[in-house]
C-alpha cells in the first residue's frame, strides 16, 4: 500500500544541533577510542586557556582522570581563568552552535564544538549529568555555584538538575564528567601527548596532571608572559566567496553595498570599488540585502584578477621564537635547541599567515620507541597540537622533502630530535572536517621548508662543534698519554735522562689542530 | 766493529735522535723508508729487489703516528735488550711481552708490521734485532765444521739428517770446509738421495735440503757461504713454476723483504734443474700443467727477475710443452741416475 507523503514528511522532523551531533558524532572528532579522550581533553583546554587569557590570568589547569572501570573514567577538569557566571553555565555547557557570526580572527577553536560536545559524549555513553563548579566576580564580589545538569538533546539546551550556591576561593570553572568508550593512551595520539605539546606551544600556561595510575605530572611554566589577544581583522578580497559576500550583506547595518565593502573588507578604497563598479556593471549602490549570488560570484571572480595589497598581517600573533625556545627547553630539556619566527605571508593571494620552527636535539627530544630514539614532528595551528593525520598534512610533507643529510643528519627517523611547526593565521586551511592536517598550499610548503631549513642549520652547526670538540679532546688526551710514553722509552734506548719536555708537549697539543703533517702512506704487504 | 755492536748503536741513534729533538724544543719525527709496492724497484746492477727513494714521516704531532712512535720505540728498547743479553725472542713472543707496555698492539699483525718498520728505519734484519722467526732454516749434510757459542759442529758428522740451519745463523762461525760447492735441493726425499749416494764425495759439495721455499735463516746461511767461503750456489728443484720461484727467491730475493735483500739474495746462485728442456731431453715423466700452473708460468714471465733470456726460453718451453716433473722422477732410471749422471752433465753445462 503507498503511503500518502504527507505521512512520510511526519517522520521527517526538523533536527537540532544537537540531535545531528548524537546521532553523528565522528563529526565532533568523537572517532575511536584514543582520539575520543584526546578530543575531549583538546576542547577542555583551549577553553580554558582561551578563557585565561581573555581575562589575563596566566593560565593554570587542573586535570585529574580517574580510571573507575575497564574504559569508563571519570574527568575532572579545573582552570583559574574568571568563571562563567550562573546563567549561561548551561549555555556554554549544553548549546551547540552558541552564537555563530563571520568573524575573521585567529582562534585555537576550530577544531570541534567545543565544550558543549564533551557534556554530549559523556552523557551518551554512561548517561550520567555533568557536574560544574564556578567561581566568577559579580561586581566586587566573588561568588561561587554549583550545578548538575544533562543536555535536552531534543531542545538543544541544559536540564538542570540541582543547583546550589558555594564558596569559592577564587575564580575558575571546575568540570567533572563521566566517560565511556575512551582510552587513555600514552602513544603519540593520546591525552598525555596532547597535553606535553600543548605545554610547548604555550609557554606561559601550567598544567598539572594526574593519571589513571595516580601519577602525578606538573608542567610548569617556562614564561610569565601572557600573548596578547588576537584581534579581529578585516577579510582580504582575496580571501572571501561568494557566500562569504551575501552573508556579510545579510547582517549589514550599512544601507548601500559600497560601503559594506569598504567597511567589510581590508585594502578596498572608494577608488577600487568604482574600479569594481565600472569592470562588472553591477549598481553598488542598492542595498546589500538586494545583492544577487550571480552578483557576489561576479565581484569575487574579480577580486582574483585584481592587484591588491597583501592583507594586514596585524591579527597575527605568533608565539615568538623566544618563547617556543622557553616552551621546548622546558618540556624537553634538549642539549640544543634552534628556534625561529617567520615573516608574515600570504596564501591563496589573501590569507595571510606565519610559520614558526623550532628544532631540539638530544635530552627528551624525540619518541622512545623500545631502546631506540625516533624523530618526533609536532604540528600545531595557532597554538594547538595536530595529532592526527599526520601523513596528509603540509606540515609532513615539507619536512620528509628537506634533504637532511644535508645538515648532518643522516637518518631523521632515528635522531633524537623534535621539530615543531606552528601555522599561525585566521584561516588555516585544513584538509578535512577533523581539522587535523593542513592543505599543502605551495607557499605554506615552501615556508615551513624555509623555517626548518635555517634552524636545520644552525642544528648542523651545533652537531659538528660537538664532535669537533670530542675528537679534540680525545687527541688531547692520547698526546697527554703518550708524549711522555716516547720521550722517557727514548731517553731508555738513548741511555740518557729524560729531558724537560713540557714545551714540546704545549706545542703538540696545540699543533694538532692547525698543523696538517702529510699522510704516511700505508705500508702494503705481498 | 761486529754485528751486535753496530746493531745496539744503530738502536741508541734511534733514541737519541729523538731526544736531540726534543732539547732543540722541536716536534720529533722518525723517516721510515715506504715499503709499499710502488717503493720496491728490481735493481738492475744488485739482481735483486731494494727500497725505493720513497719514505713516510712518523711526527710526535700526529695523532695516528704518536701512536707508532711509541709502539716503535718501545719494540726498539725491547731488541736492544735482547741483543745485549745475547737473546732472541720470537715475534709472538714479543707481542706477548708488549701486553704490559704503556702503548698498545691491535693484534700481532700490527707488532710484526712495528718490527719491519724498525727493521727498514734502521737497514738490520730481524735477525739482526734479536727477532727470530718461528721455523727453523734447512738441513746441511758435508764437510764444514761450524761454530755456534761453545761448540763445534761438523756437518758430515750430525746424523744422516744433517746440521739444522738454526735461525741465529748470524751468530755462527764458519771454521774450516773442505768443499768446492753447494747444492740444494727442494725436497728432503732428493736431500736423503743425495746423501746415499755420497754426492757429498763425488761432487765435493754441500747438500742442502730446503724443505720447500727457503727460510729466512736458510738464504742468510746460502748468502755467506757464497760470500764468505766463495762457493758456488746451485740449486735443483723440480719441473714447474713453484720449483723456479723457490729458486729465484734464493737468487734475487722476494719483493717483501726488499729492504734486507742485502743480507738475503745470492744472485750469482744458479738453477741447475728441473728446467723444461730437462723435461725432453731426459724425457722424465711427467704431469700436465694444471691452470694454476699456467697463470703462475705468465705471470713469472713478466717478473723483472725473469728477464734473462734461459728463463724466458724456459718458461715458454713449459707453456708451450705443458707438462711439468718433480725432481724425484730420475728414478725412473734407476735411483742412481740423477748422481750418476744428471747431476755431472749438468754441472759440467755450467
Amino acid at each position: 500500500m503507498e503511503r500518502e507523503a504527507a505521512e512520510l514528511f511526519e517522520e521527517f522532523k526538523e533536527l537540532t544541533a544537537s540531535e545531528f551531533f548524537r546521532r553523528n558524532k565522528q563529526m565532533l572528532g568523537f572517532s575511536g577510542k584514543i582520539r575520543s579522550l584526546t578530543m575531549v581533553f583538546h576542547e577542555l583546554i583551549t577553553n580554558s586557556l582561551d578563557a585565561s587569557e581573555e581575562a589575563g590570568i596566566q593560565p593554570e589547569i587542573t586535570i585529574d582522570l580517574k580510571r573507575v572501570d575497564k574504559d569508563h573514567y571519570i574527568l575532572k577538569h579545573t582552570d583559574n581563568g574568571p568563571g562563567i557566571p550562573y546563567a549561561f553555565i548551561t549555555k556554554v555547557y549544553c548549546t551547540m552552535f552558541a552564537g555563530s557570526k563571520f568573524r575573521n580572527i585567529q582562534s585555537r577553536g576550530q577544531q570541534g564544538l567545543g565544550c558543549s560536545g564533551c557534556v554530549l559524549l559523556s552523557q551518551m555513553t554512561t548517561g550520567k549529568p555533568a557536574r560544574v563548579v564556578s567561581g566568577y566576580y559579580e561586581g566586587e564580589k566573588l561568588k561561587g555555584v554549583e550545578m548538575t545538569f544533562k543536555m535536552d538533546v531534543k531542545k538543544n539546551k541544559g536540564l538542570i538538575l540541582d543547583r546550589k550556591e558555594v564558596e569559592v576561593k577564587s575564580t575558575g570553572v571546575s568540570i567533572e564528567l563521566h566517560f565511556k568508550d575512551v582510552s587513555y593512551s600514552l602513544s603519540e595520539q593520546g591525552a598525555f601527548e596532547y597535553i606535553r605539546r600543548t605545554m610547548i606551544a604555550n609557554p606561559h600556561a601550567k598544567i598539572k596532571f594526574r593519571d589513571p595510575t595516580g601519577h602525578k605530572f606538573i608542567f610548569e611554566r617556562a614564561t610569565d608572559v601572557i600573548p596578547p589577544l588576537p584581534k579581529e581583522v578585516l577579510p582580504h578580497p582575496r580571501g572571501v566567496t561568494a557566500d562569504d559576500l551575501i552573508f556579510m550583506a545579510k547582517h549589514t547595518d550599512k544601507r548601500r553595498f559600497r560601503s559594506l565593502l569598504t567597511s567589510s573588507l581590508s585594502r578596498m578604497s572608494t577608488k577600487r570599488v568604482n574600479e569594481i563598479e565600472e569592470a562588472t556593471g553591477i549598481d553598488l549602490n542598492k542595498r546589500p540585502k538586494d545583492m544577487k549570488w550571480e552578483e557576489a560570484e561576479k565581484i569575487v571572480d574579480l577580486f582574483a584578477q585584481m592587484d591588491f595589497m597583501a592583507p594586514p598581517t596585524s591579527g597575527l600573533i605568533p608565539i615568538g621564537k623566544e618563547q617556543i625556545d622557553k616552551g621546548m627547553r622546558e618540556i624537553l630539556s634538549p642539549e640544543f635547541a634552534a628556534t625561529t619566527t617567520r615573516k608574515p605571508k600570504t596564501y591563496r593571494g589573501g590569507v595571510a599567515f606565519v610559520i614558526e620552527a623550532g628544532i631540539s636535539y638530544g635530552g627528551d627530544s624525540g619518541r622512545l620507541v623500545g631502546e631506540q630514539k625516533k624523530a618526533e614532528i609536532m604540528r600545531f595551528a595557532n597554538r594547538v597540537p595536530l595529532t592526527f593525520d599526520q601523513g596528509s598534512c603540509a606540515i609532513t610533507e615539507a619536512l620528509k622533502s628537506i634533504d637532511w643529510k644535508r645538515y648532518g643528519i643522516r637518518d631523521l627517523d632515528n635522531a633524537p630530535i623534535t621539530v615543531f611547526v606552528n601555522i599561525v593565521s585566521t584561516n588555516v586551511p585544513y584538509l578535512s572536517t577533523g581539522k587535523q592536517s593542513v592543505a599543502p598550499e605551495a607557499e605554506i610548503l615552501h615556508e615551513v621548508r624555509q623555517a626548518t631549513m635555517k634552524i636545520a642549520r644552525s642544528l648542523q652547526k651545533y652537531i659538528r662543534a660537538k664532535k669537533a670538540a670530542k675528537e679534540e679532546a680525545l687527541r688531547s688526551k692520547i698526546f697527554e698519554n703518550l708524549v711522555p710514553v716516547v720521550i722517557r722509552e727514548a731517553a731508555v734506548l738513548a741511555e740518557t735522562d729524560v729531558p724537560e719536555y713540557d714545551a714540546v708537549l704545549a706545542k703538540v697539543t696545540r699543533k694538532a689542530k692547525f698543523e696538517n703533517i702529510p699522510l704516511e702512506s700505508e705500508a702494503e704487504n705481498e | 766493529m761486529n754485528r751486535k755492536d753496530i746493531t745496539v748503536n744503530k738502536l741508541k741513534s734511534l733514541g737519541e735522535r729523538i731526544i736531540d729533538e726534543i732539547n732543540q724544543n722541536s716536534v720529533p719525527s722518525i723517516k721510515v723508508p715506504s715499503r709499499g709496492t710502488s717503493n720496491i724497484v728490481y735493481d738492475d746492477d744488485k739482481r735483486y729487489y731494494v727500497l725505493g727513494e720513497r719514505y713516510g714521516q712518523r711526527s710526535l704531532g700526529n695523532v695516528k703516528q704518536i701512536t707508532k712512535i711509541a709502539q716503535m720505540v718501545y719494540v726498539a728498547n725491547f731488541c736492544k735488550d735482547l741483543v745485549r743479553r745475547g737473546k732472541t725472542a720470537t715475534l709472538r713472543e714479543m707481542y706477548y711481552v708488549s701486553e704490559g707496555w704503556d702503548v698498545d698492539f691491535g693484534d700481532q699483525q700490527e707488532s710484526n708490521i712495528v718490527g719491519e718498520d724498525l727493521e727498514v728505519t734502521l737497514g738490520m734484519t730481524r735477525e739482526d734485532l734479536g727477532l727470530m722467526p718461528e721455523e727453523d732454516g734447512a738441513s746441511v749434510y758435508g764437510n764444514l765444521v761450524i761454530q755456534e757459542d761453545d761448540v763445534e759442529i761438523n756437518a758430515l758428522k750430525s746424523g744422516k739428517s744433517g746440521y739444522t740451519i738454526s735461525p741465529t745463523i748470524d751468530d755462527v762461525k764458519f771454521l774450516e770446509h773442505d768443499v768446492e760447492r753447494v747444492i740444494a735441493v727442494e725436497t728432503m726425499g732428493m736431500f736423503h738421495r743425495l746423501v746415499q749416494e755420497e754426492a757429498y764425495k763425488k761432487f765435493d759439495t754441500l747438500i742442502v735440503g730446503l724443505k720447500g721455499q727457503a727460510a729466512r735463516a736458510t738464504r742468510r746461511f746460502l748468502k755467506r757461504v757464497n760470500q764468505e767461503l766463495n762457493l758456488p750456489v746451485y740449486i735443483c728443484n723440480d719441473g714447474d713454476p713453484w720449483g723456479f720461484h723457490i729458486a729465484m727467491v734464493i737468487i734475487s730475493g722476494s719483493a717483501k723483504l726488499a729492504h734486507v735483500n742485502h743480507d738475503l739474495a745470492t744472485p750469482d746462485a744458479k738453477f741447475l734443474g728441473v728446467t723444461a728442456s730437462d723435461i725432453i731431453n731426459y724425457d722424465l715423466p711427467t704431469d700436465p700443467l694444471k691452470d694454476i700452473d699456467v697463470l703462475r708460468l705468465k705471470e713469472l714471465s713478466k717478473d723483472p727477475r725473469y728477464r734473462d733470456e734461459n728463463w724466458q726460453m724456459e718458461i715458454k718451453k713449459m707453456l708451450k710443452i705443458g707438462k711439468k716433473a718433480e725432481q724425484q722422477s730420475f728414478s725412473k732410471y734407476g735411483l742412481e741416475y740423477v748422481v750418476d749422471t744428471y747431476l755431472p752433465e749438468k754441472l759440467d753445462a755450467m
